[in-house]
């Protein structure tokens, strides 16, 4: 109902504005990262830390972030280095084959691991990492810990190219959910612009795109930052997060300003699939790092299903099986790689009209994004009073989990597992 | 306002008091309200769409009928179902959708607070021009809100904003305005529709419902395992998809407090959804049973008044018209389109019957290179995502019965019923000569 609108998303959706304005400042403008990064990150798209040696130093640490409803939430995530919190954990890029090394500083109170899910022969300083009992025989974590303000470190080969994650292997009910998790992306030997070791996964490196669904239950987060503890068996889910950021800031570029430890957004940003001037897919790394399955929707196309967990879908004579789907389930720590473009194939414009009658202005009402006309490229004036942030007739998509519940956020509506597809006009076009 | 529960906490009295001051602002910024209720003699002004649609669905609210009850905790004998508000017969306020093609314009306002649960079903063929319009009657239960609506077909491939119907991007109708949309399908298969605006309240009020598409190959002799087919879920070439008959089974579910809101100007917190009722096509076990509202022939038929026909015997089932009784013939091949628009991943099996999947989110289960169609007793599927299920039916001398049911065993009850309900209808299977050819989903014809 209309009487859901809330003053918290109000303020967000100007803010909003100004961010999608800042998406078009060139690379190396406004929105470089922090210094100990490579270099700008991109304003959309899949943020990598990278290291010539695959070799990562990462704190486990306390910090905040900061939901669409204007609450914060107390965390533990990983940052760079010795003192940058976010989250989620930063990207992790390595190569097929290298040895990747990950020294841990633990600056929480509580002593802490690292698992990676899907990696074989992890060693943690020196040894093989492996679950850990006491003398009883009692399980106390699924590897070895690391104590409050000690290190420790972990190596592995990236044996396959795939989407992975780690995760906090101590006390993971809590932990995990208290934000100690991140993503892992091993490139293949065939080439950073291709998934797995198939000429069929070749995606545009433009477009590549994180998609990591988490969720948050704002009294765990409470509990353990007043020292207290907390029964899991009255666990419920309240946000629900895309990299870590509830709508609208989802859209917000990567290293928004004002989401100053919750770097990654959301947006896609692509063109129409053409022969010829843009023929690759986008790709897109899902990763669930709840505790159910998200069914995740993106609006106006279908997604390839190309792998799972790291593994290619592929039949036993290495024919692909990929599934092209339209609602993609996301299970916990399942990562799912998928394939998908937009393409134009109605060609709709000024002189080959849409076939209805579009009825007058105050017969309607206008979307946010809408640009005054349904052809990409034209825009037309609004009637006055009438907010768009539509720049040059670009198209907009919704892409948003389909249990409806997870796209609200502790009683307020439209603040949960939302994004948005933007496809611009084929170049050359109008866009700022 | 009144304010239900007896302690108010510090995040509802935000919640309400921020939400009401922000209306005023929102409103500007999200979505320019344009029309107030009262103005429906507008929708037949100049401006209004021309073209003939091919159907024509008006959205408002209504009231449908779901056994036992689910008492409203901390009072005695007060429930959220049935809700002492509704009318004779009914329990459930619900949002949805009316098929008013072909009524008077008289005929369709009368049609306010006659929702039918779920949504009309309809279905185009590939490649087809067809304009669907959408009217929008209001709700008579909230005249204080002015809620547009829009029709979303989820998972139209290349969707073009103008006709997919997320209001961010696109547009939405203000009560008593009409707008129509487009779709030239060019993909066969199973989907769904429901309206985005305010998606979280108007799907779960019950504006869902489903679509399908016919492939080409429809009318075209195949023959398959021996028998010849003309109807196929997709372009399969070779009538490996094809079937003798078809049946849509739309999975919903119906959180009573939440519907109870709605009527009593409430606003739950849907983090705390709950399916208190699993509905198979707008009802619950065993009423999935009865047979379809109007006719065996047309189960979209209307009397004078534009209003429904129910069921046989089964006036509470007015406005809840679509059975989901299977049934079929010795050695038939039906075709089962199951959509999920609940809120929830469901698992559902049919004992003793072997399902063949043919197509996951209208999309054929074979490649050029790869058949990855394949059987299984029971298929999980998540919210949003649709399945195409062919069953081969075993050859009988006297009727027999199976289950298409959900197996989660939380799914099949009803609140405050002992026995089983929700998800779950019957397949019966019948000695060759008992059903006449069937030309509408979701029918039964005898000879
Ligand atoms: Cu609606
Ligand atoms: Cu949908």
């Amino acid at each position: 109902m209309r009487l859901t609108n809330h003053l918290n998303q109000l303020r967000r959706v100007l803010v909003l504005g100004i961010a999608l304005v800042m998406m078009f400042i060139p690379m190396g403008g406004a929105l470089t990262a922090p210094d100990d990064h490579a270099g700008p990150a991109p304003s959309v798209g899949l943020v990598c830390e990278t290291d010539p040696n695959a070799t990562f130093t990462l704190s486990a640490l306390p910090g905040y972030i900061s939901m669409a409803d204007g609450n914060t939430i107390f965390m533990w995530s990983y940052g760079v280095g010795r003192d940058d919190f976010q989250f989620p954990g930063p990207v992790l890029c390595v190569n097929e084959g290298q040895t990747v090394t990950i020294v841990l500083h633990n600056d929480l109170p509580v002593p802490t691991s690292m698992v990676f899910p899907g990696q074989v022969g992890v060693m943690a300083n020196g040894v093989p990492s492996a679950a850990q009992f006491d003398g009883s025989g009692k399980l106390t974590s699924l590897a070895q810990t690391v104590a409050p303000g000690g290190s420790i470190t972990y190596s592995f080969v990236a044996s396959r190219p795939g989407t992975f994650l780690y995760q906090s292997g101590t006390n993971p009910g809590i932990q995990v959910q208290m934000g100690l998790h991140g993503a892992l992306v091993v490139r293949p030997a065939l080439g950073a612009n291709f998934a797995y070791n198939d000429p069929e996964t070749e995606f545009d490196p433009e477009d590549e795109y994180l998609m990591m669904l988490g969720e948050i239950d704002p009294l765990l987060h409470q509990a353990i930052e007043r020292g207290e503890t907390f029964d899991m068996r009255n666990y419920k889910a309240r946000y629900f997060l895309i990299n870590g950021r509830t709508f609208p800031d989802t859209l917000a570029p990567n290293y928004a300003s004002w989401l100053p430890t919750q770097p990654y957004g959301s947006l896609a940003h692509i063109y129409p699939y053409d022969p010829v001037t843009n023929p690759l897919p986008a790709l897109s790394r899902y990763i669930g790092v709840g505790t159910e399955i998200y069914p995740f929707h993106p609006h106006a196309f279908n997604s390839d299903i190309i792998g799972r967990d790291g593994f290619p879908v592929k039949g036993p004579g290495g024919e692909n099986l990929w599934e092209e789907k339209f609602s993609i389930p996301i299970g916990p720590v399942q990562t799912t790689d998928a394939l998908w473009s937009w393409r134009d194939t109605e060609n709709w414009s000024d002189t080959n009209p849409v076939p209805i009658d579009i009825p007058s202005d105050q017969n309607l009402t206008f979307g946010l994004f809408w640009g005054g006309t349904p052809y990409l490229g034209n825009t037309d004036t609004l009637p006055t009073g009438t907010t768009t942030f539509n720049q040059c007739g670009e198209f907009y998509h919704i892409a948003h989990n389909h249990a409806l519940q997870q796209i609200t956020g502790w009683g307020v509506v439209l603040i949960g597992q939302v994004t948005f597809t933007r496809i611009d006009p084929p170049l050359p076009n109008n866009c700022p | 306002m009144l304010i239900r529960r007896s302690k108010l906490t510090r995040r509802e009295f935000l919640k309400w008091s921020s939400g009401l001051m922000a209306g005023v602002l929102a409103s500007r910024v999200f979505r320019r309200p344009l029309a107030k209720s009262g103005e429906i003699a507008l929708a037949a002004s100049p401006s209004a769409p021309s073209a003939v649609p091919d159907i024509h669905l008006a959205a408002t609210d209504g009231w449908i009928y779901l056994p036992g009850q689910v008492p409203i905790p901390g009072t005695s004998g007060q429930y959220y179902n049935p809700d002492p508000w509704a009318p004779d017969g009914l329990t459930t306020y619900m949002f949805g959708f009316r098929n008013v093609t072909g009524m008077t314009t008289q005929q369709m306002f009368s049609q306010k607070m006659h929702s039918q649960a779920s949504a009309p079903l309809w279905w185009v063929n590939e490649l087809q021009d067809y304009r669907l319009r959408l009217s929008n009657l209001g709700l008579q239960m909230r005249p204080d809100l002015i809620d547009e609506h829009t029709v979303h077909w989820h998972g139209f491939r290349n969707a073009w904003p103008v006709f997919d119907g997320e209001p961010h991007s696109s547009l939405a109708v203000p009560i008593g305005r009409s707008l129509d949309l487009f779709y030239k399908p060019r993909d066969p298969g199973s989907y769904m529709y429901h309206c985005h605006f305010e998606e979280t309240e108007h799907v779960h009020m019950g504006m869902t419902g489903m679509v399908f598409v016919r492939p080409a190959q429809d009318g075209n002799p195949y023959t398959h395992n021996g028998r010849t087919f003309t109807k196929f879920a997709y372009n399969d070439g070779d009538g490996s998809t094809g079937y003798d008959r078809e049946f849509t089974i739309t999975l919903t579910d119906v959180w009573a407090e939440a519907h109870w809101d709605d009527a009593h100007v409430q606003l739950p917190d849907w983090t705390s959804f709950r399916a208190d009722y699993n509905l198979m096509n707008g009802r619950v076990y065993p009423d999935t049973l009865a047979p379809n509202g109007n006719s065996e022939t047309n189960p979209w038929a209307y009397d004078a008044n534009g209003y429904l026909i129910p069921p046989p015997g089964r006036p509470e089932l007015q406005w809840q018209p679509l059975s989901s009784l299977i049934e079929g013939e010795s050695g038939e091949r039906i075709l089962i389109r199951l959509v999920n628009l609940s809120f929830f991943t469901h698992t559902m099996s049919t004992p003793g019957l072997k399902m063949r999947v043919v197509g996951k989110d209208a999309t054929f289960l074979r490649s050029a290179t790869a058949d990855f169609t394949f059987e299984t007793s029971h298929y999980i599927f998540g919210t949003g995502e649709t399945a195409d299920i062919i069953i081969q039916l075993p050859t009988v001398s006297t009727t027999t019965k199976y289950l298409l049911h959900n197996r989660d065993l939380r799914r099949l009850k009803n609140p405050g019923i002992n026995g089983l309900g929700g998800h779950m209808t019957e397949i019966r299977v019948h000695p060759t000569g008992t059903l006449a050819p069937q030309t509408i989903p979701n029918t039964n014809p005898r000879p």
